[in-house]
Parts: structure tokens; C-alpha cells; sequence
């Protein structure tokens, strides 16, 4: 017992001190992310002690582009099940192991995720009445607590398999079956509900007509498993040209037909959606039309939504297109799709399902500078979480960093190359 | 980007040690900056200026003749014999359109109870035979001091609706166990010469969040 | 080598600097919690001797803060009373005069500026919110063509608003009012985005009330000073209501276009209103919310 947690400590100061290690390249982006990083949390400093009026938010538009990134990191959490569905449902050899990569792809989103929540939070300081137990949890009644619930949940799946994972490899033992597969399976069914769940969030608000939609919810999960997976094409790429890991091309072909569907899905039920607001033209849709025409002279997402649409009918067309088996058009579509459906999420649902308010009135928002420091500040501390996530388990899944080398001149299995 | 000679080795080496300086500086440059700069990155709010008195006022707009006794309040005005002579009712006089002509004496009356000037004999309300009382259409006489039932003998629903609380204003209390409630009468709102009620100056409407910050509310599309 | 882990630990404690400088703002954190707020318990798991110390923290905060002694009370619901208002929307002439009585009456915060009320002028022969004019500025009110309507808290039997909030922060008490804990929200706007009313409002920065202009009859789930970072909303003055008094709003009305009392009493204002005048209107009926909150035309 006492060796095994003595061996255990061992791989998590290895894996700690392998962060701080890279060459020139690995310093300057570690270093950029870092200094963003300190400017976000200098301006969440700021935000705690004026409050939220450093945003743009309003009593008109209570929610802005914290929740709104919130929403798209979900989905972007939801897909890495993208991978795991292929591999452990069809045994797709190519992706196997990549999985891990979606998966711990997954962990950096869920942490973003929980830190777009918590700066979004008046008082921050109160989070322990959230907790089971100690604190009152509106469950099952609040769509909020089932989040709350769910992404903590999906959380922990995704640190056990992956942790549990890269330890056996780096013992180099042969993981043991019903200590993963049994959760794998259990995070298939989990990603899907929290993707569910955060959907439902703005479903079950009967007083805001353009959440209120059956549809909300599919068109979460098809932007999703379009966005996510294409997040894991650009990871993967970026990989294989700054490591020695080989991921073969047929493992991203995979991915990209998995995008290509979802992206044809995913426009079909925007079709849907845009038909069903516009030729029925009943008072509800008067968001719909702010958010793709403008309202009594106002247009602030009007830009937003076009850039948001073709951009995504774009990637649609190049994934569609055998071109896209070119890795470089691949990688084009995927950037496309990734910005177009962040977009779409974000500036593209939640905003204008305040606008207009309940009461009529129409108030643009448009984020503050503090505020997009702090997005910037999350998105970097994301960026950050997930190289150093790929730092420790390239050189593990490589063998390059086991148990065996545990004495070794560590300099040698330290280098990023 | 595989094995490197070792004079490129050497070379990404001094790079990373470059860059690690360079970190270093940018580090220590910040925390210089965050030493000395916590305003947040927001316009200033504008001071919003306190609502005027005169809309926070809730007392009733217009004083009844019980409103003045009991404030002990000069009553002079009510007393008609002063002028008038007791003998001589005096007699309503009208021009060529039918439309009453308010002797100078009485000129800050203005005649408008009721809709086509119809309701222009002095005589439905006050007591011809005693002027300094009010009459019912039935002959029964009222003081100045009981309107509503003066007015309700021609305003039925409306008297019966007040009489319940539903018209008019009230304050106090609403559980009638803990405190009285204070209703308002008649003529503390309408003038029973031109009981509409006035139109008067709305209090300022609403300042938004983020008004200074270009975030122009909807004024008006109506 | 070892020039490279000198010139990493330079970068390390760089980074550490940075990181405690980046957090100087907290500085000016001030009154924004403490160890007392901070472990208060759920309202409804307060001992009445918990209750005193609280009431007695708050009494002391307001104090501090604004120089003037509060009497604040933890004021329950009545028996057999449920609470209904119905408004006159024949009589109401759009003066806006409840707004500021509400502002005044529950210590809102003057700048930033919150209200509870919000007037809209509605053109003759709509019903529909999305018509109404918010931001009117009459020297004449009323204006032809016009009507007016006040909205504000509906006190829903069936609060989307209660269902929302995920940490129980808000509930619907027995005589129909919804209150807020202000000592309990966490500030998500959960509730804000459900309400079809747009009845609340949160607490953007610290409220600013000027000290002369505090009411200091208070009450814990009513109209003590808000805390940064809060919701709040109508609470048909639970402070004035549960003691027996008419709300704020209803008394500062000129034309007597409001009115409120018992529904569970037939002799009240309320009964009398809803039982004899034919048209009233739950607003949005049609989001099965069921109001408390009734507006009636009577001629």
C-alpha cells in the first residue's frame, strides 16, 4: 500500500515537473498563455470588487458572453465522446489512442466551463450553498443544480478514465477492463445528458419564447459534435507537428466524416429553425427577427449571425467536398466551423433570447473590455490546462516517461521532440 | 523534427534561455502594472439625480369642505348669504347657445360636469332654497360636509364601488383589525364643477445600467 | 543546464509576483463578506436566536453604513391571509408616481438606479407588451390614444422564477408573496432570465442610497439594504403588509388606480373587485404562471 502511494506521488511529481520542461517554442506559448492568464484574473480581481457592472450585462441582458462561452465549452466537453463512441462501440483501431486526447480535451473544456459559471456569479463567495449537503440544492427542480450536478459528474469520469489510463501505461501494465470500460461507457450516456441538461436550461424558460423550442435541444448536440470534434482535428494536427507522436491520417478522415455529418445536421435544424420563426411570423419571433434583421433600429448581432451562417455553410460545402480529404482544407473547414458555431451559441442564442425583454423593451449588449479579459483569461487558462495535459501524456503514452525510467538522466525523455 | 545536430541543439538551447529571460521581465513588468492600475476598464457611471419632491407627495390633490373643518380652515367661501340674500335665489342666466354665463364673481368656476354642457344648472346640485347646502335630485337635502352621498345619488355603481374601497383612494390600513383605513372622498380628487381628473406631469421614467457607455436604450419606436 | 533552471526559476517566481499583483484590486474588497455573513445559515434552518444575531449583525451593518439605526424585523406570514392586488387600468394616468414611492419605501438604490415598477404606455387596443413605450417623458400625462400599465411582481402562484433557483434563494411564502433571501442568492440571474414579467432586478454594483433618504423600518426578507451581487424585487412591502398596512405603491396612487388586500376575506377591496368587475386580465396568462396580480377595466 505504502509503495503503491509512494509510486504514485512519484508519477504525479514527474508529470508536474515535465510542465515546466520544453524548448524555446513551448516557453514562449506557455509564457503568452500565462500573461493572459494574469490579465483575466487581474480583471475578475476587478470585477469582485465593483461587480458586474464592469460587464455589459443588464437587468435587460442578464446573461452575456460568460454564459455564452459556457454553452459552447459544453458542447465542445460533450464531443469528446465523438471518439469514444467509434473506438469502444465499432472498435475503430485508428482512433484508439486518441481517445484520450478527446477525453482530456474534455476535462480542460469542463474546467472552463466551471470558471465562465463562477465569474458569472454575484457572489461568488456563496458557492458552498450549492453544495448537497451543507447548502440547499434545488434538486430536482432547478435545471441549474442538474448542471451543476452533471458537469462535476462528467468532470470526475474523464480525470478517472484518463488518470487511470496514463498511470497504467506509465506502469506499463495492461489496464484493468471493469475498472474503466464499465465508466467509459457510463461518460458516453453522461456526455450527452450534460450536453442535454444545459440545453434544457434554456428550454424550460416558458417567458423567453426563443429558448422555449423543442428544437434547442438536437440543434445543441448537432453543433456539438460539430465543433468538438473538429477541436480535436486541430489539436490532433497541432501534435503531430510539434511532437514526435504519429497519428496517422486515417484516424482525422474519421473524425472529419463524423463532422461532416454533424455539420449537415446541424444546418438542416437551423433551416428548420429560421423556417418555423419567419413564415409563421407570430409575435414570438420577434428575437429571431433582432437577431438576423435588427429590431426597431438595432442591429448588433445582425454582423454576427451572417459571419456565423456562412461561415458554417462554407465548412459545410468544403466538408461535404472531397477536398477536404486534403488535410489543409480539412483544417480550414474545421477552423471554420469551430468560430461559426461559437458564434452561433453564443452571440447567436443567448443573447437574443433577452432581446427583446419580456416587457418589450429592446437594449443591445455588447461585452465590456474588462469583461472580455476575463473570457480571454479563461480561454487561455483552458489553452493552458490542455498543453500541459498533452505535455505529461505524450511522453507517457510514447513510453518515453514510465516507471522504469524513474532513475533515469531525465533530461534525455524530457525534450519536447 | 527529428534528431537535432548539436549545434542546433545548442543554438534552441540559448533561445530558450532567451525566452526565459524575456518571460522573466514581461513577469516582473506586470506586476508593476497590476501595482499601480485596479480602476476597472468601465466608463464612469453618471450620478443619477435624486427624483424630484414633488412626485414622492401623497397628499390627496384637492381639500374637501370636511377636509377644512377639521382643519379648522377658514370657511367663508361657504358661506353664501354673505353676498346672497336669503329671499332671492339667484336666477341662472344663459347666452344665445344655451351655454351658462358664470357671473364674474364667480369666475374661477369652470362649468364641465358631464359630457355636451348639459349638465349646466347649478340648481341639480345646490339647494336653491338654502345655498349653503346641497341637494339630492329627490329634495333631500345634503351638507357640505357629506359629497359622496350627493354624488352618488346620480354616480350609482360608482358610489357602490367606492363605498366597497374599489373606487377612490385609500391608505392605512388594509386589515381593518389593526388600524382604520383612511378613504378619500369625492372631492378631494374631482371637482365637482369639472370632475375629470387633470392631466399632470409624469415623474422621470427609467435610467439604464449602461447608459454612458453607448448602450443608447430603445427610446420610444411609438 | 544549470544556467536553464536558474533562468526557470526566475520565470517561476516572476509568474508567482505576478500572480499575487494581478490580485491587487481585492484591496478595495471592504465590507463585501464576513466569517459571521459568510456561515450564515439558510433562512428557513434559522433558530429564532439565530435570527436575533443576524437581525442584530444587520441592524449594525445599516448603521455603520448609513449612520441611522434600522428597526428590522423577521415579519411571518398571517393566518388565513393570501395576499392580492388588482390594478385599475381605467383610472391609472401613467404619472409614475408609485415607481419612486417604491424606491423610496424599500430602500432601493438610487444610482444605479433599480426599480420595481415599470409603467409602459400601451396604444388604445393592444395588450401586447412589445407596443408599450418604457421610456415616455410626458409634461402631460394622460395622453390621448393611451393607456397605462404598471408592471410589476405578479406574485405567481406558480413562480418559474422559484423553480429556477438553484440553491432555494427564493420561495413562495403562505400568504402568496415570493421573497427573496438576499443573505442566501448567489447571484447566477437564473430567476432573472425566467420571469416572464421581468420583475426582478440585480444588484449590478454596491447600491447607492443616500443617507438621508433610508427608511428604517425594515424587514429581513424585505426592504433592508441589498448587498452587491444580489437579486431583488416587489415584495408588496412585506414590512408595511404584514403588519396590517396597505403597500407603498397603492397609497402614493393619485387617482386610486391600485388595490390590494385578502382574497380569502369577501368583504376585502380585492374580492369585491374580482367578483363584480368583468373584465380583469392576468397578464401572460397564457404562460400558466397564474398571477396574483389582476388588472381590470371598469368602464
Amino acid at each position: 500500500m505504502i509503495s503503491f502511494i509512494r509510486n504514485y506521488i512519484i508519477f504525479l511529481l514527474r508529470c508536474a515537473r515535465i510542465a515546466f520542461i520544453g524548448d524555446w517554442r513551448y516557453y514562449a506559448w506557455m509564457g503568452a498563455l500565462t500573461i493572459i492568464c494574469l490579465l483575466g484574473l487581474n480583471a475578475y480581481a476587478k470585477q469582485l470588487v465593483h461587480g458586474l457592472i464592469t460587464t455589459g450585462m443588464s437587468d435587460e441582458v442578464s446573461w452575456g458572453v460568460y454564459i455564452a462561452n459556457f454553452t459552447f465549452l459544453v458542447g465542445v466537453a460533450a464531443a469528446a465522446v465523438m471518439m469514444v463512441i467509434p473506438v469502444y462501440i465499432y472498435g475503430n483501431e485508428e482512433l484508439h489512442d486518441l481517445v484520450i486526447f478527446g477525453e482530456l480535451l474534455a476535462v480542460a473544456a469542463i474546467i472552463m466551463c466551471l470558471a465562465f459559471v463562477t465569474v458569472d456569479l454575484g457572489r461568488p463567495d456563496r458557492f458552498w450553498h450549492l453544495i448537497p449537503g451543507i447548502g440547499q440544492m434545488n434538486f430536482p427542480q432547478s435545471m441549474l443544480s442538474w448542471d451543476v450536478l452533471v458537469l462535476n459528474g462528467y468532470l470526475l469520469l474523464n480525470v478517472h478514465i484518463c488518470g487511470y489510463l496514463l498511470y497504467c501505461r506509465y506502469q506499463n501494465k495492461k489496464p484493468t477492463k471493469w475498472f474503466y470500460i464499465p465508466f467509459v461507457f457510463l461518460a458516453i450516456a453522461w456526455a450527452v445528458s450534460i450536453h442535454t441538461v444545459t440545453a434544457f436550461l434554456y428550454v424550460g424558460l416558458g417567458g423567453r419564447p426563443f429558448w422555449n423550442a423543442s428544437i434547442v435541444g438536437p440543434r445543441f448536440l448537432a453543433s456539438a459534435f460539430t465543433a468538438g470534434p473538429a477541436i480535436i482535428i486541430i489539436a490532433l494536427q497541432i501534435i503531430r507537428n510539434f511532437t514526435t507522436y504519429r497519428i496517422k491520417d486515417k484516424a482525422l478522415l474519421t473524425l472529419r466524416s463524423i463532422v461532416q455529418v454533424s455539420m449537415i445536421i446541424n444546418v438542416f435544424l437551423l433551416a428548420c429553425e429560421v423556417f418555423k420563426e419567419f413564415y409563421s411570423g407570430t409575435a414570438h419571433s420577434a428575437s429571431a427577427k433582432y437577431l438576423f434583421f435588427g429590431l426597431h433600429g438595432h442591429y448588433a448581432l445582425v454582423p454576427w449571425i451572417w459571419t456565423a451562417i456562412t461561415f458554417n455553410l462554407i465548412a459545410m460545402v468544403i466538408l461535404s467536398l472531397p477536398l477536404s480529404r486534403g488535410l489543409r482544407w480539412l483544417d480550414v473547414a474545421c477552423v471554420l466551423s469551430i468560430i461559426g458555431i461559437w458564434i452561433e451559441k453564443g452571440m447567436g442564442l443567448v443573447i437574443p433570447g433577452f432581446i427583446p425583454t419580456p416587457l418589450g423593451a429592446v437594449v443591445d449588449y455588447r461585452p465590456s473590455f474588462n469583461e472580455t479579459l476575463v473570457c480571454l483569461g479563461i480561454w487561455a487558462f483552458g489553452f493552458l490546462c490542455y498543453t500541459v495535459f498533452l505535455r505529461m501524456s505524450v511522453p507517457i503514452l510514447q513510453g518515453r516517461l514510465s516507471k522504469t525510467n524513474e532513475g533515469q538522466i531525465e533530461s534525455e525523455m524530457y525534450k519536447l521532440t | 523534427m527529428a534528431k537535432l545536430d548539436p549545434s542546433a541543439q545548442k543554438k534552441s538551447d540559448h533561445t530558450a534561455n532567451y525566452w526565459l529571460g524575456g518571460l522573466t521581465a514581461v513577469f516582473f513588468s506586470l506586476t508593476i502594472f497590476f501595482a499601480f492600475n485596479s480602476k476597472p476598464h468601465v466608463a464612469a457611471q453618471p450620478e443619477i439625480p435624486l427624483v424630484d419632491k414633488k412626485f414622492l407627495d401623497t397628499s390627496p390633490w384637492r381639500q374637501t369642505y370636511a377636509d377644512l373643518v377639521k382643519a379648522k380652515e377658514d370657511l367663508s367661501d361657504y358661506d353664501c348669504y354673505a353676498c346672497h340674500d336669503k329671499a332671492k335665489p339667484p336666477r341662472i342666466r344663459y347666452d344665445t347657445n344655451q351655454k351658462i354665463i358664470i357671473p364674474k364673481e364667480h369666475a374661477n368656476i369652470e362649468m364641465s360636469h358631464g359630457t355636451h354642457e348639459r349638465n349646466n344648472i347649478c340648481y341639480n346640485c345646490h339647494n336653491e332654497q338654502n345655498l349653503n347646502t346641497l341637494q339630492v335630485r329627490d329634495g333631500n337635502v345634503v351638507k357640505f360636509d357629506n359629497i359622496p352621498q350627493l354624488c352618488g345619488s346620480c354616480h350609482g355603481p360608482t358610489l357602490r364601488d367606492w363605498e366597497a374601497g374599489a373606487h377612490g383612494r385609500t391608505s392605512g390600513y388594509w386589515d381593518r383589525q389593526l388600524g382604520d383605513i383612511n378613504r378619500l372622498s369625492c372631492a378631494n380628487c374631482h371637482n365637482p364643477h369639472a370632475p375629470d381628473i387633470p392631466t399632470r406631469e409624469a415623474a422621470p421614467g427609467p435610467h439604464y445600467l449602461h447608459e454612458a457607455s453607448s448602450h443608447e436604450p430603445s427610446k420610444s419606436h411609438r | 543546464m544549470s544556467r536553464r533552471s536558474f533562468l526557470r526559476g526566475c520565470a517561476a517566481f516572476g509568474g508567482v509576483t505576478a500572480l499575487a499583483a494581478s490580485l491587487a484590486p481585492l484591496r478595495e474588497l471592504g465590507d463585501y463578506t464576513n466569517t459571521e455573513q459568510f456561515l450564515q445559515k439558510y433562512y428557513k434552518e434559522l433558530t429564532p436566536s439565530d435570527m436575533t444575531k443576524v437581525i442584530t449583525r444587520i441592524e449594525g451593518e445599516v448603521e455603520r453604513q448609513y449612520g441611522i439605526r434600522p428597526h428590522v424585523r423577521d415579519l411571518k406570514p398571517m393566518d388565513g391571509v393570501e395576499f392580492v392586488y388588482a390594478l385599475n387600468l381605467t383610472r391609472c394616468i401613467g404619472c409614475r408616481k408609485c415607481v419612486h414611492a417604491c424606491v423610496k419605501e424599500n430602500n432601493q438604490s438610487r444610482s444605479p438606479e433599480i426599480q420595481y415598477i415599470r409603467v409602459l404606455k400601451m396604444p388604445h387596443g393592444s395588450m401586447d407588451v412589445e407596443k408599450g413605450n418604457h421610456n415616455y417623458d410626458s409634461k402631460q400625462v394622460p395622453e390621448k390614444g393611451f393607456f397605462y400599465m404598471p408592471i410589476q411582481c405578479q406574485q405567481c402562484k406558480n413562480p418559474p422564477c422559484v423553480k429556477v433557483c438553484p440553491v432555494n434563494a427564493t420561495w413562495q411564502e403562505k400568504d402568496g408573496i415570493t421573497v427573496i433571501d438576499y443573505d442566501w442568492c448567489i447571484g447566477c440571474r437564473y430567476c432573472e432570465a425566467a420571469c416572464p414579467y421581468w420583475a426582478r432586478r440585480f444588484n449590478f454594483t454596491k447600491p447607492q442610497i443616500p443617507k438621508d433618504k433610508i427608511n428604517p423600518d425594515m424587514s429581513y426578507l424585505g426592504n433592508r439594504p441589498r448587498k452587491q451581487g444580489v437579486m431583488e424585487k416587489c415584495h408588496f412591502c412585506i414590512q408595511r403588509t404584514r403588519v396590517g398596512k396597505y403597500p407603498a405603491c397603492l397609497e402614493a396612487c393619485p387617482v386610486g388606480a391600485r388595490k390590494f388586500g385578502n382574497i380569502l376575506d369577501p368583504n376585502s377591496e380585492v374580492s369585491y373587485i374580482l367578483r363584480e368587475k368583468r373584465v380583469f386580465i392576468q397578464l401572460k396568462e397564457e404562460m400558466g404562471t397564474s398571477p396574483r396580480f389582476f388588472y381590470y377595466f371598469d368602464k
